[in-house]
């Protein structure tokens, strides 16, 4: 019997009372290990685990484990070594067996990254996880399980702070502690060396200021880093948990902005924007990663050194301490980072030129022309579809909504500029007006003579089809007339396009010498970017070097050397519009010429031509203008039309934009017909007319359209096409803070079905943090008030009798101070009595009298305008009553008598069934009766609004009657439905009033606001408790008002209202109304005030 | 001339003495030359109705001088009167009053009593702007009566042959408080004055400032254009006027660039964005 039988036997016994299996895995152990311990070794090693398995409960399934893996462990341990192995693994039985038979189990494959004296740290992580109750016992072993893996990948001391992120997890959740224990070895597999340790370290900081963000962070965070330039990603993650440290749980939110922002950066750009980052970041860490955040944005509007110099600004704004305001301006929500963007920027956006260049436009032709985005013209689905390229429909100039073709600002605006004055030419020159068979000013219209060939023709050569022919003779427009003169639609309207484009062109040129330089050079850079003419069928390179000189580059020209004079014919028949008065008459007539000699062009390749392609000679430049004339040989046959190449137009240069001109005459002609202007000739256009004029059309992609349902798809297109023209001309609505001019009284009466019509304006709000303006931060959405009964208003002037006749007095007795006595006049109506005693007695005297004796009255013309702005914000709602009680100890006294109390509270109840309580709302309606009232016996220009709103994208600003409206009915009824609806943010409200009263003429203008309490709404500061920033932009508001030569005035029923009003109002005049049923008498004697001043 | 006296560099004269002796340059845009001799003949009053700056009191220089030349041919021929109405011009300022003198009062004829007198061409330019109580005052010289009444002294004045009324209006500031009382606008025939077309303003500005007809011709686009711009911020189109005082700077030798800037542009408006828009208008026209 070997001696491991013996050990066997010996212990087997002892050990079958642990477990069954026990025995049969220390006989498979013993058996490994005989080779390589001797027996007394061997005799050591079986106590160790028999120990083992008396040392706790279940402490039996270690030493199963310790007989399994030993073996594994002693090729890589000395016999001593393994002995202290099995230490550690019996110490941690003392937590937890399950933790000590993972350790156990594990070791081994541990063994490959991990040297013999880490075993130590590496079973106390474990431990430390380890707290005693199930779940982390679980989770323990769990790490123990990965570890092999985990340190694969990670050194010791990297999977030590993993386990502290661990640790800190488990005080919150075992599951987030497992899922994050579970992903890391893919996670850490995933990530280069050098990512791994940055990694871990910001995930440190992500969990310290907010754990829930870990698992995100996890999930997301090696996806979001990994476009970032390798040698990057060290320096953005280090960045990042130091921002994180700084701002706490606001840290996570701005990496993975930040990670997504750099993500649209070329890796080569990134360095220098961390670069940046970093070191702004000790003295402002969100500013640092506002910075990240923006750049993508800035870097589309300015060159690598325009955003350095942008960026400047933004760190002065942190060396003079205002970290704040560096945020701000990084987060692009100030207004010195949006000037200086646009200051430095060199692309020009069209919103803020194109109030400009709409009166430019205007002036130029003389039209109530619109200048708007063409992104609208596509929105409107009538037919145009490109985003970025000039047009016209003939009542509006479409224009792309930003230009960025050349460096410079100043260019850019002059490109805007040459685009508005070619699309203002079409309409001053006439692109639109062709008439059918009309004579130019220098050919003759073969038009008519066309028509009449063409329909022989057709007749002889079918003449089934002549039958549809003449019906389609009623054609919806005189150009589609005209285009259906030639069978090719696609080549007469591309050619038709170049010479009348031309035409306009000239006319431009010699009309507007101020812009000739920015033409040509547009010019040259559209012809620095034509397609290859060599690589173009022939027809298409006659179309295409046509264009080429009327772009005034005719030594752009490419063109077969042994065919030139078609090219010279072609060139001298444009020339012709380049002529002195030259119309579109003249436009068609040539453009007739070029489709006779193009069509006989085949449209092939090059390679079936074997001579060179060459530029043209100096003659060829320099020709006369001439229509073609008969044949003058002497050339080249064209070559075979077989194998003729797809044609197609040339593509427009950009500043010509799309020409539709058969569009536009039809728009034209439906608009008339709207507005019933028919000349009694015409008969109204037909569906069917429409139908055919639309299928025929090239001027509208086919493709465009949903497939297979062209028909569906024409109609929908046709009635937008309707529905436009069914809308007056002129100028589209604005939604901008300027205007706001559209909306008149309302007086209409008929318009009660339609919806609330809102109309939007943006103002800017103070961030008295950043000492800046926010830009456009909030948008007022203004609308008609909503209408009540007309009795609410009799009701009130019934129930105020008496005060409505005394203030109606009051406010008469203004009156006579129109008139004002000018006195010492050397002539006059009547004479002062005592200046004329004392001229005669001066006179007796002999001192130098002057004869100033008159006095005469002048009149003076009251000129006031004011506005009442109504606080309609939920608080209103609150009944006078409880406001009271608030205030007011509780006047009653029952004495502890419940039966008199009970009393009190059934008449309470009974006077409040035949009266509804008094709410702060009805007050200022009652009030706003008094005062219209009021004004109306003085003739006072007034406005009433009201405001209310929920958060900077939705303040209310509701019009009960407007400046300009006369009083009546209407107004009488908004009155009855001011009503409480939420916030209160004043700014805003304040700003729009504001710009009512400045479009408004009077000598005096006066503001006053009526609120009830402090100014607040959701996000107006920076968290909910904060009350500074709303009073600040109040106050700003207030300002901005007296700048503007308004006197603004507050009015407020909140007793606490002293508080805040001191330091809102400033020099303002303000007033808290402490009974808050005196507002309505108060009110218009504070008016008389105001306005007497 | 009767009481000029002539010291170092100006001139001094009684109003009924000013005549206008050299022809004035006045280019006629229809036919308001003939009317207006028509109405002399016939003693109607004449009322000039029209933007400022399109020739109103040139034209009425020009007929001076005309009716001058064509009638009197001599020293005494039709001398022209001319008041600047304003806000504060009363009755008296119109037909005299008593001014002290010592212990003496003396009484001071007003202009229109003096043209009234003299027969001449009384001119009251921008009517509008005088007081309506003061515009009454001329009722009785403009029909048939032609008398004025002096109140003060308590005479009846009747109109010299040659007298002749005439008002300039401007119905372009036409709000509420500044319009003529219809029984004084019914008084009057009215000449309308307009723009000149492109052509016929590019010769007066070519005659007037000296540039040649191509500057002129760009300017006379140039206000065809601004003109487009009415209702829109400005008040009233630019006129002729500045048109030529731009000219003259060309002429001057300042860049027409600048020239319009200070002529035009900023004379028109200030509206920044206006002014704005009809800068891009001249530089679009003017090359730099």
């Amino acid at each position: 019997m070997s001696s491991v039988e013996a050990l066997h036997d010996q212990y087997s016994q002892e050990l079958r009372g642990f477990g069954s299996s026990l025995p049969d895995d220390l006989l498979q152990g013993l058996k490994e290990l005989e080779e390589i311990y001797d027996q007394s070794q061997l005799e050591q090693w079986v106590k160790i685990g028999v120990d083992l398995a008396h040392h706790s409960l279940r402490s039996w399934e270690a030493t199963s484990e310790f007989f399994r893996v030993s073996p594994a462990v002693a090729k890589k341990l000395t016999f001593s070594e393994l002995k202290q192995w099995s230490e550690i693994g019996t110490y941690l039985a003392t937590d937890a067996s399950l933790m000590s038979v993972a350790f156990i189990k594990a070791t081994p494959d541990t063994l490959n990254s991990l040297n013999f004296d880490d075993l130590d740290v590496w079973a106390k992580q474990g431990q430390r996880l380890c707290r005693g109750n199930w779940k982390s016992i679980a989770l323990a072993a769990l790490y123990f399980q990965q570890s092999s893996s985990l340190l694969s990948v990670l050194p010791l001391e990297l999977v030590d702070r993993l386990v502290d992120i661990i640790d800190q997890l488990t005080e919150r959740s075992y599951e987030l502690a497992n899922s994050v224990l579970e992903s890391s070895y893919a996670i850490f597999s995933n990530l280069t060396l050098e990512d791994r340790e940055p990694f871990l370290l910001f995930a440190k900081s992500v969990t310290r200021a907010s754990w829930a963000d870990t698992r995100l962070y996890f999930e997301r965070g090696p996806k979001l880093i990994e476009n970032i330039a390798s040698s990057e990603r060290t320096i953005f993650l280090d960045l990042a948990s130091k921002v994180t440290m700084d701002v706490g749980r606001q840290g996570f939110p701005l990496f993975v902005d930040a990670a997504q922002s750099l993500e649209e950066i070329p890796q080569e750009d990134q360095k220098s924007l961390l670069k940046f980052a970093t070191d702004i970041a000790p003295n402002s860490a969100i500013a640092a990663m506002e910075y990240l955040k923006s750049a993508p944005f800035v870097r589309s509007r300015l060159t690598t050194e325009q955003m350095e110099r942008w960026s400047v600004v933004g760190v002065e704004l942190l060396n003079m301490g205002n970290a704040e305001g560096a945020e701000a301006y990084f987060r692009l929500e100030s207004s010195r980072a949006e000037e200086m963007l646009a200051t430095l920027s060199a692309r020009v956006e069209l919103p803020s030129v194109s109030s400009m260049l709409r009166m430019y436009a205007k002036a130029l032709s003389g039209e109530q022309v619109a200048v708007l985005s063409s992104e609208d013209l596509v929105d409107r689905n009538i037919g145009w579809i490109s985003e970025a390229a000039p047009t016209t429909e003939g009542t509006t100039i479409y224009l792309p909504p930003f230009v960025n073709t050349f460096e410079e600002q100043n260019s850019n605006f002059q490109v805007y500029k040459v685009f508005t004055t070619h699309q203002t030419g079409r309409l001053e020159f006439g692109s639109f007006n062709y008439e059918f068979n009309i004579n130019g000013e220098h050919t003759e219209s073969t038009a008519k003579l066309r028509e009449s060939n063409r329909l022989t023709n057709t007749i002889s050569s079918d003449p089934e089809i002549s039958d549809v022919d003449s019906q389609s003779q009623e054609v919806s427009t005189e150009i589609q007339r005209y285009f259906n003169l030639f069978d090719d639609r696609l080549l007469i309207s591309g050619i038709f396009t170049i010479v009348e484009d031309t035409r306009v062109g000239s006319y431009v040129n010699r009309e507007y010498g101020g812009i000739r330089k920015w033409l040509q050079r547009l010019q040259n850079w559209e012809v620095e970017r034509r397609p290859e003419v060599r690589a173009m069928g022939l027809r298409q390179a006659f179309v295409e070097n046509l264009l080429r000189a009327s772009l005034g580059r005719p030594d752009a020209i490419r063109w077969p050397q042994d065919r030139y004079v078609t090219m010279q014919k072609g060139i001298k028949a444009l020339q012709m519009v380049n002529l002195d008065d030259a119309t579109v008459q003249d436009s068609a007539e040539v453009a007739s010429a070029l489709y006779d000699i193009a069509v006989l062009i085949p449209n092939v390749s090059q390679e079936f031509t074997d001579v060179e392609w060459e530029p043209p000679d100096e003659e060829m430049i320099q020709i006369a203008p001439d229509m073609p004339g008969g044949g003058e040989g002497g050339e080249a046959p064209m070559p075979a039309s077989s194998d003729e190449l797809d044609f197609e137009n040339p593509d427009q240069p950009e500043f010509r934009g799309e020409f539709k001109p058969e569009l536009v005459q039809l728009m034209m002609k439906l608009k008339d017909q709207q507005q019933g202007q028919t000349d009694g000739t015409a008969s109204p256009l037909t569906k069917e007319q429409l139908m055919e004029l639309l299928q025929n059309s090239v001027e509208i992609t086919i493709n465009e359209w949903a497939e297979g349902d062209l028909a569906s798809s024409l109609g929908m297109f046709l009635d937008n096409l309707e529905k436009d023209a069914a809308t007056p001309a002129g100028e589209p609505k604005e939604q901008s803070g300027e205007s706001g001019d559209e909306r008149g009284g309302g007086d209409g009466g008929d318009d009660e079905e339609l919806p609330v019509e809102i109309d939007w304006f943006y103002y800017d709000e103070w961030d008295f943090r950043a000492s800046d303006y926010r830009p456009r931060w909030c948008r007022v959405g203004e609308r008609l008030g909503d209408e009540g009964e007309l009795d609410y208003y009799q009701d009130i002037l019934q129930k105020h009798h008496g005060l409505v006749m005394e203030t109606r007095r009051q406010f008469e007795l203004m009156r006579p101070e129109s008139f004002r006595k000018i006195k010492r006049l050397e002539d006059g109506h009547e004479i002062d009595l005592d200046e004329a005693i004392e001229f005669y007695v001066d006179k007796k005297a002999g001192v130098g009298p002057l004869a100033r004796i008159y006095t005469r009255r002048n009149k003076i013309e009251r000129d006031v305008a004011v506005a009442f702005l109504l606080d309609m914000s939920a608080s209103t709602d609150e009944e006078i009553e409880k406001q009271r009680q608030k205030y007011q100890e509780e006047e009653e006294d029952f004495q502890d008598d419940p039966s008199k109390y009970f009393q009190w509270l059934a008449q309470r109840r009974a006077r409040q069934a035949i009266e509804p309580p008094k709410r702060i709302i009805d007050l200022e309606k009652e009030s706003t009766v008094l005062v219209v009232e009021a004004l109306e016996a003085i003739g006072d220009s007034y406005g009433i609004y009201g405001f209310s709103g929920y958060g900077r994208d939705n303040v209310e600003f509701h019009v009960i009657k407007d400046l300009e409206e006369d009083f009546n009915d209407r107004v009488r009824k908004r009155i009855d439905k001011i009503d409480p609806v939420r916030s209160t943010r004043m700014g805003p409200a304040i700003r729009h009033a504001i710009q009512k009263l400045d479009d408004h003429d009077a000598k005096v203008k006066i503001l006053i606001m009526v609120s009830d309490g402090r100014p607040q709404d959701h996000g107006y500061g920076r968290d909910r408790t904060e009350k500074e920033y709303a009073v600040h932009d109040t106050k700003q508001a207030l300002n901005e008002a007296k700048r503007k030569g308004i006197t603004p005035f507050l009015i407020t029923v909140d007793k606490e209202g002293h508080d805040y009003l001191k330091q809102m109002c400033d020099d303002i005049g303000y007033e808290v109304v402490d009974n808050i049923e005196s507002l309505p008498r108060r009110l218009p004697t504070l008016y008389r005030h105001l306005a007497a001043e | 001339m009767t009481t000029m006296e002539q010291s170092q560099g100006f001139k001094q004269l009684a109003v009924e003495d000013f005549r206008i002796s050299e022809e004035p340059f006045y280019l006629p845009i229809s036919d308001e030359v003939e009317l207006f001799e028509s109405a002399y003949e016939q003693k109607i009053p004449v009322l000039l109705k029209g933007p400022t700056g399109v020739g109103k009191t040139r034209f009425i220089e020009y007929m001076s001088w005309k009716l001058h030349k064509d009638l009197q041919g001599d020293e005494n021929g039709v001398p022209l009167i001319t008041v600047a109405c304003h806000e504060d011009l009363t009755a008296s300022d119109l037909v005299g009053r008593y001014l002290l003198e010592g212990d003496d009062t003396r009484w001071v004829d007003g202009p229109i009593t003096r043209a009234t007198k003299v027969g001449a061409i009384c001119y009251l330019d921008e009517v509008v702007e005088a007081r309506k109580d003061t515009t009454v005052l001329i009722h009785p010289l403009t029909d048939y009566r032609r008398l004025l009444p002096v109140e003060k002294r308590g005479e009846l004045l009747e109109a010299a042959d040659g007298f002749i009324l005439v008002m300039s209006y401007n119905p372009g500031y036409q709000s509420a408080l500044k319009d003529l009382k219809h029984s004084t606008r019914q008084r009057f025939i009215a000449i309308e004055f307009g723009y000149p077309d492109r052509d016929q303003e590019t010769e007066i500005i070519a005659q007037e400032s000296g540039v040649d007809l191509t500057i002129a011709s760009e300017l006379a686009k140039l206000a065809e254009k601004v003109r487009n711009l009415k209702e829109h911020g400005l008040g009233e189109g630019v006129s002729t006027r500045l048109l030529v005082y731009a000219g003259k700077l060309i002429h001057q030798g300042i860049s027409p660039r600048r020239a319009c800037e200070v002529a035009v542009v900023w004379a028109l408006t200030d509206d920044l964005e206006v002014q704005r828009s009809i800068e891009e208008v001249v530089t679009s026209i003017f090359e730099e």
